[in-house]
């Protein structure tokens, strides 16, 4: 699976029109003599079907990255563009909307609503987006059952295990016609094996189509990504078909 | 292939959801936010629901009046013809009938007889007599209504209700009201004697008036009594009147239609026709107050104000504590709109849980407080009214005011970063400038329009609207005061700093409670700094009637005067009395006869012309205006002898009576005069007023007395024409404060002028102040008496009861420590990450406490220091509309030419008291209540993002 992974790589950039891309960008916090650049010149460019992890050292910039590609802040260089529209150019509305139809988040913890079920929290974004509750749950229950946790469907978050809830962030991430994961350290608050089960639940999603960005900092996870960029001081400093966790870890120390 | 319906739907239903879900896993925090709207709307259903129950329809009041008859017919004269309205309201006699039912010594069947006269064969008439007399009680006397009614007809169905025994069915028999046994100690089983009547009345029954629960009644079965007491002629209706049912058949089907009432207007009757009545719509004529709805209204809209104000903390804490739901939301693509409905819902949601829980309690309570509320009102509800579109509207309120204490905290929480929320960093969030740009103007506004109120339109609520404007643009200014106080944050020591800055950079959660605390307290003050003001004038125009400390007992009518003695005695055995002096009067028609009732003559003292004050005397209408306002200030008006103060009153023609007693009166009013002593032990008259002095027939000073004899008619002219006798008496002018008693005559020179003369008052000086224990001893005595003389004791001014202004102070209290309270806990809880750095670093566990409660203290303070602003500045606005009001008063009664008196001044006061307790206990209550409530020691607090 990892082999094939490592095929669809970088080199699937071909004339169809990637699903993010990052031009140039920059975040600089503060100004003057107090400004701080938690981003500078970053390109990126992934494609459906593809996995990219982002690492690097604390205060390298990576989270500033993902919550510039999902619109969660505003770049103050370059441009992020999802699935070819420029999200400098939307209004707060049309952002919303961009992340209700186009990109998918999932955080470290605390990813899910308490006071909503399994169920209904897959079914979020398709009833902000004005979808009757009936079809939203059908979406929802339909994504459940693909990771085999229909079962799982009217229960709490607090009634469901770390790894339950964030393969139903995954889900919720994915719902609709959304192709573009953006994932903050997902397996950061869980065990192995349940960190591992989110991976390959990702891995497949990107299989069938959809793109993924993960920010990690182990080298073990990121192996599972076709690519791997490599962070440090807002640049990025390296690149990489993603290998071996040994090679991983070499190459981003190395830099 | 989903179905699409408007986002704004989806968004909403997934919103109340949450709302739904949220409000049930923070029980503590939803259950005080719904106790805070909930109660008012208790309150407001229970008044709506009793208001309506007790409000009967046309049919059910005229049930109640009549019973099951047609019609009641009033006979008020012998037969002179009369003419009333549609409703018997109002009515006239006509060719002088009026004095037609005081002289009838008709037996009722000749009455009787005369009501027949005008109905149709048939009708079937029961007699309902009533008028007012003495019985006797257990400790007394009473006076009370006295009705002669079969109440075990069926034709009073609905008129009155047994509650226990029977009616009374045969001479030596009575029932009585509840009121009355509860008055008189009687109770069933008992006897009674009417005043006149030798023999005993056995009470058989206790019944209720439905429509008047006070009023003190005997019922007896007709002719049994009436008959043989008499009637009294100072009752304002005739005593005759019958319940009439028609017979059934063809033209009277419809009642006593308006024709028969014409016809028995013609025979000198009045009619109350249940036909007449339910065809003219009632005789309700129920007009709705636009004052009362407006101010009901205002009064309303500053309540749900002061409910969002307090409530709206609790929603930011809800807020605040739901951030990351809502940046999670924020991240799944909720738009603005739909994270201010996500806070909204929540008020919305806990708004209709608090309409349940008010309507439901409301209900019950009215439903169990039914007795108590009927009692209060003093009539019986009819059947349960359910207005449901005023319950829905009660509702719909509850649910409002959720929805905009939700208002504030939903649009700073909608507002708020997605990235903020979701990693849950805390900074200072500049709050809009277009809420202290509303606010500058509201208050400059309101305090233009509260002084123009004041200073130049004759109308109080001007300024009264003028006031509130200015408070709520106060309100609306509050997180810019906040944030201005958080610089002085410098100046003060680590706690202190730390509190004023927390409160400064999270203004969403200080100003609403402090705006709270800022209208409870402004309030609050602006009575009490209306009521200093009208305090201060009440006692600067306060007229004592007697000497401090005097104790008098009164008796002018006779049956007064019949328990003068046991009055004296109880005045004697309750109070510290002293001194004992007794005072009468010239009375014309001996001591026997109660001037009130008969015509018992009258004596007054003649003010020779020139004195006269052209106001009391003469035509004050036939003067200018000018001349009025002059006459007002004219020493002969400001002195009139006829308007007597405590120590002795005009008589019944209005002129200055003359005293009748002995050297003790001078003993006890302290003139010390041995002239006048001799004077009048020599038969002349002591003259107090110099104004009543005219020149003897022998050049020495004189005084004139003009008396008028029982059974002369009053007429409209001088008094000198009016009198049968006029008796001159050599007169001794005596200096000194004689408290009203213009003058005086020994018992022996009056009786030498042969002059008919009664005690009407004893006064006594007093050892020492009375107690208010022995005053209210001194009272009750004199109540279980009957109708007992008029007891008085001067204690000076005594002010107004403070209790109204205590209980508004304590409100404003309790309400400043729970704003203050909600507010702080939410600090506390926002607070729990610098506490655990400031105890890595080494703060001392106390300064947790110190904090919380500085920072509670501070929110109380700020609050209270601002509404104290405001409210001193509406309490004084008040106070010059209502000097203005009085000013204006004092105008037209001159231009109308009636009694004159001192040009109105103008009292402002601050309320001291008030302030320290506002404004010093209060913070530091609120400052001691948090320390003392915040556990020291710090929990361990996770890293938050």
């Amino acid at each position: 699976m990892r082999a094939r992974a490592a095929d669809r790589g970088t080199g699937q950039a071909g004339s169809e029109q990637p699903v993010l891309r990052l031009d140039r960008l920059g975040r600089v916090h503060g100004s003057g003599p107090t400004a701080v650049h938690a981003l500078r010149e970053v390109d990126l460019t992934v494609h459906a079907g593809e996995f990219v992890a982002v690492m690097g050292p604390s205060g390298s910039g990576k989270s500033t990255l993902l919550t510039l590609a999902g619109g969660l802040d505003s770049a103050t260089e370059g441009r992020v563009l999802v699935e070819g529209r420029d999200l400098a150019g939307l209004g707060r509305a049309e952002l919303a909307r961009v992340r209700r139809t186009s990109v998918g988040y999932v955080f470290q913890d605390y990813n899910l609503i308490p006071a909503l079920t399994a169920a209904e929290n897959i079914a979020l974004p398709r009833e902000l987006d004005g979808a009757s509750r009936r079809s939203a749950r059908r979406e929802a229950l339909d994504a459940l059952g693909e990771m085999n946790l229909a079962e799982l469907a009217d229960r709490f978050p607090d009634e469901l295990s770390g790894g339950q809830q964030q393969r139903v962030a995954i889900a919720r991430a994915l719902v609709g016609d959304r192709r573009l994961v953006l994932a903050d350290e997902p397996t950061g608050a869980l065990d192995s094996e349940s960190g591992e089960a989110v991976l390959v639940l990702l891995r497949r999603r990107c299989d069938e189509g959809a793109a993924a960005v993960m920010v990690t900092h182990e080298a073990r996870l990121a192996a599972w990504a076709d690519r791997v960029i490599f962070l440090r001081d807002g640049r990025i400093v390296d690149e990489s078909a993603a290998g071996n966790p040994e090679s991983l870890l070499a190459g981003g120390g190395a830099r | 292939m989903s179905r699409r319906g408007p986002r704004w739907r989806a968004g909403w239903r997934l919103a109340l959801r949450l709302a739904w879900r949220d409000a049930r896993r923070a029980k503590g925090r939803s259950a005080l936010v719904v106790a805070m709207i909930a109660l008012p709307i208790l309150g407001v259903t229970a008044a709506d629901l009793a208001f309506r129950s007790g409000q009967l329809s046309e049919a059910q009041q005229l049930t109640r009046e009549l019973g099951r008859a047609d019609a009641r017919y009033h006979v008020h004269t012998q037969g002179s013809p009369m003419e009333q309205s549609r409703t018997g309201d109002e009515y006239t006699y006509l060719a002088g009938g009026e004095d037609d039912f005081t002289s009838d010594s008709r037996t009722p069947a000749e009455i009787e007889r005369q009501v027949r006269a005008v109905l149709p064969e048939g009708a079937v008439l029961v007699p309902d007599w009533m008028t007012r007399h003495v019985v006797s009680t257990r400790t007394g006397q009473l006076k009370t209504e006295v009705r002669e009614l079969d109440g075990t007809d069926p034709v009073t169905e609905g008129m009155l209700t047994l509650l226990r025994g029977h009616y009374p069915e045969r001479a030596g028999e009575v029932a009585a009201t509840q009121a009355f046994l509860d008055e008189s100690g009687l109770f069933v089983g008992s006897k009674l004697r009417f005043r006149g009547l030798d023999e005993e009345f056995v009470v058989t029954g206790a019944y209720e008036l439905p429509d008047d629960l006070g009023e003190t009644q005997v019922l007896a079965p007709p002719g049994t009594v009436l008959p043989r007491i008499g009637t009294e002629s100072d009752w304002y209706l005739p005593p005759a009147s019958y319940l009439v049912t028609l017979p059934a058949g063809e033209g009277t089907a419809g009642g006593v239609g308006w024709d028969l009432v014409q016809e028995a207007n013609a025979h000198g009757m009045i009619v109350d026709s249940r036909a007449v009545l339910l065809e003219s719509g009632g005789s309700a004529g129920r007009e709705t107050q636009t004052t009362v709805v407006a101010g009901g209204v205002s009064a309303g809209a500053l309540v749900v104000l002061e409910i969002c104000l307090l409530a709206g903390p609790a929603f930011a804490v809800g807020a605040r504590r739901s951030r990351r739901q809502l940046g999670l939301i924020g991240a799944n693509g909720g738009d603005r709109r739909q994270l201010r409905a996500v806070t909204l819902a929540g008020g919305v949601v806990l708004g209709a849980v608090a309409a349940a829980v008010g309507l439901a309690v409301g209900i019950a309570l009215t439903f169990a407080g039914r007795p108590l509320i009927e009692h209060a009102a003093g009539s019986r509800f009819g059947p349960w009214d359910f207005r449901l579109p005023e319950l829905a509207a009660i509702a719909a309120l509850s649910v409002l005011t959720g929805l905009l204490a939700a208002m504030l905290p939903a649009f700073a929480a909608a507002r708020a970063d997605v990235l903020t929320s979701l990693t849950g960093r805390r900074g200072v969030r500049r709050s809009g400038r277009a809420l202290p740009l509303l606010g500058g103007c509201g208050l400059l506004l309101g305090t233009a329009l509260a002084l123009f109120g004041g200073l130049a339109v004759d109308d109080s609520r001007v300024t009264a609207a003028g006031a509130i404007t200015a408070e709520l643009g106060l309100v609306a200014l509050t997180p810019l005061l906040v944030g201005g106080a958080g610089r002085l944050a410098r100046l003060l020591p680590l706690p202190g700093r730390l509190a004023l800055r927390d409160a400064a950079r999270n203004r969403g959660r200080t100003a609403p409670a402090v705006a709270a605390v800022l209208a409870a307290v402004a309030g609050s003050v602006t009575i009490a700094t209306y009521a200093v003001g009208d305090e201060a004038k009440q006692r600067a125009e306060y007229q004592a009637a007697l000497p401090d400390g005097w104790v008098s007992v009164s008796a002018m009518e006779r049956d007064q005067r019949e328990l003068l003695p046991q009055a004296v005695r109880v005045a004697e055995r309750e109070l510290p009395v002293a001194e004992r002096a007794e005072l009468g009067g010239v009375l014309p028609g001996g001591a026997d006869c109660d001037p009130y009732a008969d015509d018992c003559g009258s004596a007054g003292l003649s003010i020779p012309e020139e004195n006269r004050c052209a106001l009391t005397y003469g035509d004050a209408m036939a003067l200018s205006a000018a001349e009025r306002r002059e006459w007002s200030e004219d020493p002969r008006c400001t002195d009139d002898p006829s308007q007597g103060q405590g120590l002795t009153s005009s008589d019944m023609a209005g002129s200055p009576a003359l005293g009748v007693g002995g050297p003790e009166i001078l003993d006890l009013l302290g003139i010390g005069d041995r002239e006048a002593r001799a004077a009048l032990e020599a038969g002349e008259v002591l003259v107090f007023n110099p104004a009543l002095l005219d020149e003897g027939p022998d050049g020495e000073p004189a005084i004139t007395l003009l008396e008028t004899l029982p059974g002369h008619e009053y007429g409209d002219g001088t008094p000198e024409e009016e009198a049968d006798r006029t008796l001159g008496f050599p007169a001794h002018l005596v200096e000194g404060e004689s408290w009203g008693l213009p003058a005086l005559i020994s018992p022996e020179a009056a009786e030498r002028a042969g002059l008919a003369t009664g005690v009407h008052s004893v006064y006594w000086t007093t050892s020492r102040p009375p107690t208010d224990g022995e005053r209210q001893a001194f009272d009750a005595a004199l109540d279980r008496l009957g109708s007992p003389p008029y007891g008085y004791v001067e204690s000076g001014y005594q002010g107004s009861d403070d209790a109204g202004l205590l209980i508004l102070t304590l409100a404003a209290m309790v309400i400043t420590l729970g704003a203050a309270g909600i507010a702080t806990g939410l600090a506390q809880a926002d607070a729990e990450e610098d506490l655990a750095t400031l105890a890595a670093v080494g703060a001392a566990p106390r300064l947790r406490r110190a904090l919380s409660g500085l920072q509670c203290g501070l929110i109380a303070l700020l609050g209270v220091l601002l509404g104290t602003v405001s409210g001193v500045v509406s309490g004084v606005a008040l106070r010059l509309a209502a000097h203005r009001a009085d000013l204006a008063d004092w105008q037209k009664t001159i231009d109308q030419g009636w009694e004159s008196s001192a040009r109105p001044r103008l009292f402002v006061g601050l309320p001291w008291e008030t302030f320290a307790q506002l404004v010093v206990v209060v913070p530091l209550l609120a400052c001691l209540v948090a320390a003392l409530l915040t556990r020291s020691r710090v929990p361990l607090a996770r890293r938050a993002g």
